[in-house]
């Protein structure tokens, strides 16, 4: 029972965190109509520049990661507006490989400049609370704390202002949105702005949980995708719901599969979901076919 | 010198049959198929793991072909299902538990340590194997050219195209595209898992890690760069691709200070740039006349 | 009756876009069907299309129950359409267009390609034959090696009529066929159109273009806002005051 304890907390936690690049990349599927390939490497990125941060000098992490959120914000706006924005009449699979693309440059910038070895951030060690065997790392709380405020701000920005009533409007029909007059370009540099900088959080909060490395976002590239999937594509709340239940059922998988088979499990979910119900758990019956 | 070259031309044999492949699946019937590479990896593994029981490399090839296309069979009934967005992030999700799966399972595939010591082809001719394979692979991706372009101009070719064209019109007019878009899956998965199994035996030591979605890409690249649907185009971009990729192992040589690894790094950053300039600058290649 | 659509339904959420409409087709006629923008025109068409489903409600075409038929089976039945903006196969020619929709079942298979039989050729040639006289009816012959994507959207339609032509339909359906189209080439689709129904095939039109429909169709109905305004004979119906306000300030 505490084993199962222990590992729904981890799912929970991972779950708050993997949601941040589920909406990140909801967010974008909903207006630009098209998955961006490119989010789990924004999020390596976003870990790599705070770890350079830190060690620069940038006396706390949590400034380092504002300050790298920042740049990587940068980038992905940067990227919008001379790729995927001149892409958008293109059919899709343009718009596809260059996110393929974008990605591999990214990786490959990383690897070069910073070397294919694991790091970690300096965070203080602490002890893990225990509670008759069910353990809680006092670090696990702040991530899945700051997650959690992310995702609070994320969802003020797009349900209580005007500029997530835009986006939602333009999520819903690009024509509808033009048609009564709101500034679409205006518009979709600042949802890349906010999906850059919910992308590199994503990926400080990963590494934090683990370990820095090159692959770290492209391997919850596809865990972001089957958790968009199941809560529904263009569903923020199921962005986030889904994330958090493909998280739990891969750390319950663990004792059954191993633990590298969490990627092959998130696959698995994202093949059935597709299957079985493709609008998802909150989406509306989006043309997936 | 000479044996260098042969070498290369094996290479760009072997990426050649792949590139004719997606050239059926997307150059004609527009299926994106990001998962190349995980029929790649069925088709090495499986024509390794046979010869290594005593199956003669023919037998093994055939073997490496059937169980590649048969592995094709769910995705290809999962594609009918699918908008292209999805079949690419499925497809591409599957070559990774593909290559996580060959990782884990040691019993079956020796892990991450990989198979050695598989028969080189046509090891009985001695210095003159490589010449063999060669030559082998020559009137194999003739054939297989050939084999294409009568495909493309014949009515089912000119069903695929109509199909990539606009499914929903083809609908319409009384044909249901399903059976055919699952036989091109299938038919490109056997000619990726055919170059896996000529892969396999021609460097004779496979392991996972050759097989990452970055293969996947330079078979893309290849399709682009020679410009989508044509076979001329398929095998010239795939030739423009090795030379790029080859030329950059003199590079490392001439630049110092820039180690194998960086290489790697090198030839990622020039992939991922070359994706986006031709995507922005180049749509022809995508999406360019398909005629043969 | 060749084609009966009973209590037709459509709802978006909470919108109501076509509300228990029954349209009733007769062998060889000519139905019009008209109405403002967002009337449920093209809703009510794709229904009986089978694009869409429809909430209700069921659709007899040729004494079979099309109800829950995918379009390819309500094409193989004989109801075939056309599409308002041409979807024409761009990478084919003319010609590959109208052969790529002809019922062709043993020569689209995959060993097919690499072997072709006697009886192969001579059936890849009948049908050539036949593209060929329908490209000389529709006045297509010039283009007939031309790639479609290239033509005029005129041209695309003609092609599009083309092609349903090589199924030997026994209804077709007419989505907007003059939108877009130069006047000459309107004429031109009206005489084939003629031609065809004297043949004995039936039509049902989508159209905007009132004074070509009025002249075209034998029968005529007007919807708006998701239900049938009037219906009957067309100039009767175009001088309803009921018509006459729904397409005041709306696009006639």
């Amino acid at each position: 029972m505490t084993e199962f304890l222990n590992l729904l907390i981890n799912g929970l936690i991972e779950g708050l965190v993997v949601a941040l690049p589920a909406l990140a990349m909801t967010l974008v599927m909903g207006v630009n109509r098209f998955p961006n390939a490119a989010t789990g490497d924004f999020m390596t990125a976003g870990a790599y520049a705070t770890i350079g941060l830190q060690l620069a000098g940038v006396p706390s992490l949590i400034l380092a990661a504002l300050i790298g959120a920042l740049a990587i914000a940068a980038t992905s706006a940067a990227s919008y507006f001379l790729i995927f924005r001149k892409l958008a009449r293109q059919p899709m699979v343009a718009s596809l490989l260059a996110a393929i693309g974008l990605g591999f440059l990214i990786r490959s910038l990383i690897s070069l400049f910073a070397g294919h070895d694991q790091r970690t951030f300096q965070l203080p060690l602490v002890r893990a609370w225990n509670f008759n065997g069910v353990r809680i790392l006092p670090t696990d709380l702040a991530i899945a704390g700051t997650a959690l405020a992310c995702l609070a701000v994320v969802f003020i920005l797009l349900y209580k202002t005007s500029f997530g009533r835009q986006l939602r409007a333009v999520a819903d029909s690009a024509d509808l949105a033009r048609a009564s007059g709101i500034r679409a370009r205006g518009l979709l540099v600042s949802l890349w702005l906010l999906v850059g900088a919910l992308s590199s959080i994503g990926g400080v909060l990963l590494g934090m949980k683990a370990v820095v490395m090159p692959d770290l976002g492209w391997e919850h590239l596809i865990p972001a995708f089957a958790a968009m999937v199941l809560g529904g594509i263009g569903s923020p709340v199921g962005a986030v719901v889904g994330a958090v239940l493909l998280c739990v059922a891969q750390e319950l998988s663990v004792p059954l599969l191993g633990a590298s088979y969490k990627l092959v499990l998130a696959f698995g979910v994202l093949a059935v979901a597709l299957l079985i119900r493709p609008a998802g758990l909150f989406g509306r019956i989006e043309l997936v076919r | 010198m000479t044996a260098y070259l042969m070498s290369i031309g094996i290479v760009v044999l072997i990426y050649a049959l792949l590139t004719l492949g997606l050239n059926l699946q997307f150059g004609l019937t527009r299926l994106v198929n990001f998962g190349i590479v995980a029929f790649f990896a069925i088709g090495a593994y499986t024509s390794g793991l046979l010869s290594l029981k005593g199956v003669p490399l023919p037998l093994s090839f055939l073997a490496a072909m059937i169980v590649a296309a048969l592995a094709a069979l769910p995705i290809g009934l999962l594609s009918l299902r699918l908008r292209e967005d999805y079949l690419a992030i499925v497809t591409l999700g599957f070559s990774e538990a593909i290559r996580i799966t060959i990782q884990q399972e040691e019993w079956l595939t020796n892990g991450v340590q990989g198979l050695p010591g598989l028969p080189k082809a046509f090891a009985s001719l001695g210095g003159n194997s490589d010449l063999a394979l060669f030559v082998t692979l020559v009137l194999v991706t003739a054939l297989t050219a050939w084999g294409t372009l009568r495909l493309t101009r014949s009515p089912l070719g000119r069903l695929l195209r109509a199909i990539g064209d606009d499914e929903t019109a083809l609908m319409a007019l009384g044909k249901d595209p399903a059976r055919f878009k699952v036989q091109i899956f299938m038919l490109g998965a056997a000619l990726a898992g055919l170059g896996g199994a000529f892969y396999a035996h021609f460097i004779t030591f496979i392991t996972p890690e050759q097989f990452i979605p970055l293969v996947t890409f330079y078979v893309w690249m290849s399709l682009i760069m020679g410009g989508a649907g044509t076979v001329r185009g398929a095998i010239g971009g795939t030739a423009l691709l090795m030379i790029f990729l080859e030329g950059s192992r003199f590079a490392k040589d001439l630049i110092p200070g820039v180690s194998e690894v960086h290489m790697a790094s090198v030839r990622l950053a020039v992939v991922g740039l070359a994706l986006i300039l031709f995507t922005l600058y180049r749509p022809q290649g995508m999406f360019g006349k398909r005629q043969a | 009756m060749i084609l009966e659509a009973r209590d037709i339904t459509r709802r978006f959420g909470g919108f109501t876009a076509v509300d228990k409409v029954s349209v009733s087709l007769a062998k060889q006629e000519i139905l019009g069907i008209a109405g403002t923008n967002g009337a449920g025109k093209s809703t009510l068409f794709a229904a009986i299309a089978g694009q869409q489903g429809s909430d209700g409600g069921s659709i007899m075409f040729d004494g079979h129950d099309i109800t829950k038929l995918p379009p390819y089976k309500r094409a193989h039945l004989g109801l075939v359409r056309t599409f308002q903006i041409p979807r024409e196969f761009k990478s084919l020619t003319v010609h590959e267009n109208l052969l790529a929709a002809a019922p062709n079942l043993r020569g689209e298979r995959l060993l097919s390609s690499f072997f072709r039989t006697p009886s192969l050729s001579r059936n890849e040639r009948e049908l050539s034959e036949k593209a060929d006289k329908i490209l000389a009816f529709l006045n297509l012959s010039r283009v007939r090696d031309t790639l479609a994507g290239g033509l005029s959207g005129g041209q695309k339609k003609l092609v599009e009529l083309g092609r349903v032509l090589m199924l030997d339909p026994k209804c077709i359906l007419l989505d907007e066929p003059f939108a877009g189209v130069n006047p000459v080439l309107i004429d031109e689709l009206c005489a084939r159109v003629r031609e065809l129904h004297a043949q004995g095939i039936s039509f049902i039109v989508i159209e905007h273009h009132l004074q070509a429909l009025q002249a075209l169709a034998g029968r005529m109905i007007v919807m708006d806002r998701g239900a049938i305004l009037a219906e009957g004979d067309p100039r009767e119906v175009m001088k309803d005051p009921r018509v006459q306000e729904a397409y005041m300030g709306g696009v006639a």
